[in-house]
């Protein structure tokens, strides 16, 4: 493990930003830290970066505990999530600041900064000032900095949140590429869940200062293992009687059910369905264009669920009453989560 | 040439005219016109009359007086103005609000009042004069004194220009500077001074633009000596007045006019330039 | 942030220590000495006497005078202030940059030019003394601007000018246009926009404004002492002051400053005020930042 944090507790007066952390990361990973907001993922980031200090616990990085060891020699880079670029500096001096605070000689720092600069595209524009930078622009310019003193480790709290959504779809694979390219072990803090299973190795899902679940984006979107992330991945919605719906067994010690859109099989009347006498009728009242599907807002028993339908299958008006399948559920017990499947899939399959 | 077309500009707000014209109408009336009378009437002066009355050894003694005065006086104050603006931003302490309340003292008590205490204070027998006097400096009737009472009534300036500035610089930017290994000195000095230069700068031109027109506060503790060279210019356009020497009180006005114009004229270019710099997110 | 390095940590608290201590120190110096010094001095002769130096007819006609002055200097500014800043910030127009500095002018010229431009408009070399002649004869009556009340009011008017605008253009610049642009959309007249849309945004900070420019005017002294001469006549209380304390003899002086006490009592009230306002409007923008 190149990073790893033990048994890591964090207050803020009485809150606690962190709860019992414990992880690791291999070297070489792309992590997400991945959370809604006062989750406590900035806190583990800004803990690992050295700007905060745990209360509890050891932080280490590549095998030396690093609580008592200030930030600027931990061998870290660190872009913040507006970058921090400093306004009075061109992008040649807020590249070269963490080399001249080393001391590095001039011609060296001249030529790392321009090799910097070349790597992250933006040749020619040394001279310029941030001011004089688009969105996308500044980011590379903070991903240079954080790079130029050569860390091990690059840190970077929500790098997308301050770009516009056109450019920010470019600056993902950008920065994806570019981490692979160098090969450096890096954590970034987001809030959106999409961002982080493209982007990342590793997710690490953060709530109420615990960790919820690690695993690899498909891991993780597959098998969420808490409550949390069953009622977080996937944009669910919540089953307030799952029983409605046919071939679920009650269980006693469910909690809460949540349904993801794609878990749900809509047919219309005229369709053929194979598990007819397991689905549910449903009204359709609204439907929304996506883009590449459409999106239906059914009110199944007083429940509404979303589901979505491909474009090449036969159109669905609102106030349609079609039939609704539920392949399967995430069930939430206490702290737990597990999938339970309809049971027409099992009895139909062994008929057949 | 090309005709240049400008589509008629649409105001949906109401009111432009009728507020543009009363706001010219009152401007010109209580604030230009008297101004203009001033230019006039000094412009009726033949130059070498005008350059006669500007260069007399008293005039220009008062405006080497006003200017170095009200200068050492603004340094001071950009000095402190950094200092309390720093301690009210950044630290906590007791007593904080209360500091933050006093510092606009100058800009609410009377100059005349704030005139007669220092010079009374600063006095051989006042407290904390008869101090300064036993170990030889004399404050009150001296260019000390105009200095101190160009700091009392300038402090505000300085530290209100900084304070908000200072208050919107991003932590990160200190965070940034720390995690790249740069010291506390240095990253003062490298990334958050440059931020405050020019709100510093605005601060210390307004400062100096009140303290070269100071009257109420200064003539008190200056003394007004024409042999010491303790009078201001203020004092000395007032001295014309009263001797109704308006030749001369207007053509002394004019340069201070002159003066204090330029010196908006910077603090504005300074700000319109900050405005531009900060404008693009 | 939090420093690691105990040594830096040391170096930072340090600073903090020298540095809060510097400010007190100036400050105290500066600033809370002379109140001191005021109390001190107003009250050296006794009660008896601080209470019977405010009653003189000097002190009781000025007095007046101030507060006629001030008055009329807060009803002028704070309409122009409000009309002005309504202009500058809800329109675009060539020039605007010009305007708002020259409504800027009399906060940075001396008052004594104030007081001399004055004269120099209405006085005997004045081109306009020759039109308040002409009204006189017209009317049979004998209005005097210059070393007369008007004089004082105007030149009150002259150096408060710029206070209310300043502090509502600001306010009113971060709120932007788009309330006042709605609101027109759905047709409403210019003045019920100002009272239901703007002025909810600027209502502190009109106030706030009003009352800088009320101590402002009641203790204008250069320009004032320029053009008014009278003593218990057209005398305002800081002339009065200046006047008492001239004449040099210790009780005039211990006059003077209980006087000054007046003053400085409303520069405290001010004070408070000033802080309560901002003590409101950041509350209540603490909250409003919650409710997000």
């Amino acid at each position: 493990m190149y990073v790893e944090l033990k048994n890591i507790n964090k207050y803020y007066g009485s809150f606690k930003a962190s709860d019992n952390v414990n992880f690791g990361i291999e070297q070489g990973k792309l992590v997400a830290l991945l959370g809604p907001s006062g989750s406590g993922k900035t806190t583990i980031l800004r803990m690992i970066a050295g700007l905060e200090h745990p209360d509890e616990g050891e932080i280490l990085i590549d095998g030396k505990v690093v609580n008592n060891i200030p930030a600027s020699k931990r061998g870290i880079g660190f872009v913040f999530q507006s970058y921090a670029l400093f306004k009075y500096m061109t992008v040649f001096d807020n590249v070269a600041f963490g080399l001249e605070v080393q001391k590095v000689p001039k011609a060296e720092i001249k030529e790392r900064v321009h090799e910097l600069v070349e790597l992250v595209g933006l040749k020619g524009l040394e001279n310029r000032f941030p001011n004089q930078l688009s969105g996308g622009q500044r980011q590379r310019v903070a991903f240079a900095r954080a790079l130029a003193p050569n860390p091990k480790l690059l840190l970077l709290d929500e790098p997308f949140a301050a770009i516009d959504a056109k450019i920010r779809q470019e600056l993902r694979s950008w920065l994806k590429e570019m981490i692979e390219k160098l090969g450096i072990t890096s954590i970034f803090v987001t809030h959106d869940q999409d961002e982080a299973i493209e982007v990342s190795d590793q997710i690490i899902i953060t709530n109420k200062g615990r960790i919820e679940q690690i695993g690899t984006p498909i891991e993780v979107y597959q098998n969420p293992q808490t409550a949390f992330s069953a009622s977080f991945f996937g944009h669910p919605a919540e089953l307030p009687d799952y029983t409605k719906f046919n071939s679920f067994e009650k269980r006693d010690d469910v909690d809460k059910a949540f349904v993801r859109p794609e878990f749900i099989k809509v047919t219309k009347k005229t369709e053929d369905q194979f598990y007819k006498h397991s689905a549910v009728e449903g009204v359709v009242e609204q439907t929304f264009f996506r883009g590449d599907t459409i999106e239906l807002l059914i009110k199944v028993n007083d429940t509404y669920i979303t589901a979505r339908r491909g474009l090449d299958e036969g159109i669905i008006e609102i106030g349609e009453t079609v039939d609704v399948f539920i392949y399967r559920i995430f069930v939430t017990s206490g702290e737990k989560a597990y999938l339970i499947k309809n049971s027409a899939l099992r009895e139909e399959s062994v008929v057949i | 040439m090309a005709l240049k077309r400008r589509a008629k500009q649409v105001r949906v707000i109401p009111g432009f005219r009728l507020t543009l014209g009363i706001t010219i109408a009152l401007l010109s009336l209580l604030i230009l016109i008297p101004l203009a009378s001033v230019l006039v009437y000094s412009f009726q002066l033949s130059p070498a009359e005008f350059w006669k009355l500007i260069t007399a050894k008293n005039v220009l003694t008062a405006f080497g007086t006003s200017i170095v005065c009200s200068v050492i006086a603004a340094l001071i104050n950009a000095v402190f103005g950094l200092i309390l603006a720093w301690v009210l931003v950044k630290y906590d302490f007791p007593g904080k609000r209360i500091l933050d309340g006093l510092i606009e003292l100058p800009f609410a008590l009377p100059t005349a009042v704030a005139g007669i205490t220092l010079s009374k204070m600063y006095s051989n027998t006042g407290f904390p004069g008869s101090f300064f006097s036993s170990i030889g400096i004399d404050v009150s009737y001296t260019h000390i004194g105009i200095v101190l009472a160009l700091i009392f009534i300038g402090i505000p300036f300085t530290v209100r220009a900084v304070q908000p500035v200072l208050e919107k610089i991003d932590d990160q930017y200190e965070e940034a500077a720390y995690i790249l290994g740069s010291s506390r000195t240095r990253t003062f000095w490298k990334v958050i001074f440059p931020e405050l230069f020019p709100a510093l700068l605005t601060g210390f031109g307004l400062a100096l633009a009140r303290g070269i027109g100071e009257y109420g506060s200064v003539i008190y503790i200056s003394g007004n000596s024409a042999k010491n060279g303790t009078q201001v210019v203020s004092y000395v356009i007032m001295q014309k007045l009263e001797r109704m020497d308006y030749a001369s009180a207007t053509a002394i006005a004019l340069v201070l006019l002159i003066i204090s114009f330029a010196l908006l004229f910077v603090i504005n270019i300074i700000q319109i330039r900050r405005a531009k710099r900060i404008s693009l997110r | 942030m939090e420093i690691l390095d105990e040594k830096e940590l040391k170096a930072k608290k340090r600073t903090k220590y020298i540095l809060i201590a510097v400010s007190v120190i100036f400050i105290v110096f500066l600033l809370v000495l002379p109140l001191i010094s005021i109390v001190v001095n107003s009250l050296k002769k006794g009660l008896d006497f601080y209470f019977s130096a405010l009653s003189t007819e000097y002190v009781l006609s000025s007095l007046g005078v101030t507060l006629l002055a001030t008055v009329i200097a807060v009803i002028v500014n704070t309409i122009f202030g409000v009309i002005a800043a309504w202009l500058l910030t809800k329109f675009t127009f060539r020039g605007q940059h010009v305007l708002s500095t020259l409504i800027d002018i009399p906060f940075s010229i001396s008052p004594v030019i104030a007081g001399l431009a004055f004269i120099m408009t209405f006085g005997s070399l004045g081109w306009a003394s020759g039109i308040i002649d002409s009204i006189n004869n017209a009317l049979g009556t004998n209005i005097r601007i210059v070393f007369a009340i008007p004089g004082v009011v105007l030149a009150t008017i002259f150096v408060t000018f710029p206070f209310v605008s300043r502090e509502i253009v600001p306010v009113l610049n971060s709120v932007g246009r788009d309330e006042e642009e709605a609101a027109a959309l759905m047709g409403a007249k210019g003045f019920t926009i100002f009272r239901r849309v703007t002025f909810p945004h600027i209502k502190w900070a009109l106030l706030y404004g009003v009352i800088l420019c009320t101590a402002r005017a009641l203790g204008e002294f250069g320009a004032v002492s320029a053009l008014s001469k009278t003593r218990g006549k057209t005398f305002t209380l800081p002339l009065e002051i200046d006047a008492l304390y001239m004449s040099g003899s210790a009780d005039s002086i211990t006059a003077a400053f209980a006087a000054s006490s007046l003053l400085v009592v409303i520069a405290l009230i001010v004070l408070v005020l000033r802080n309560i306002l901002e003590f409101g409007v950041l509350n209540k923008k603490k909250k409003k930042g919650k409710d997000r």
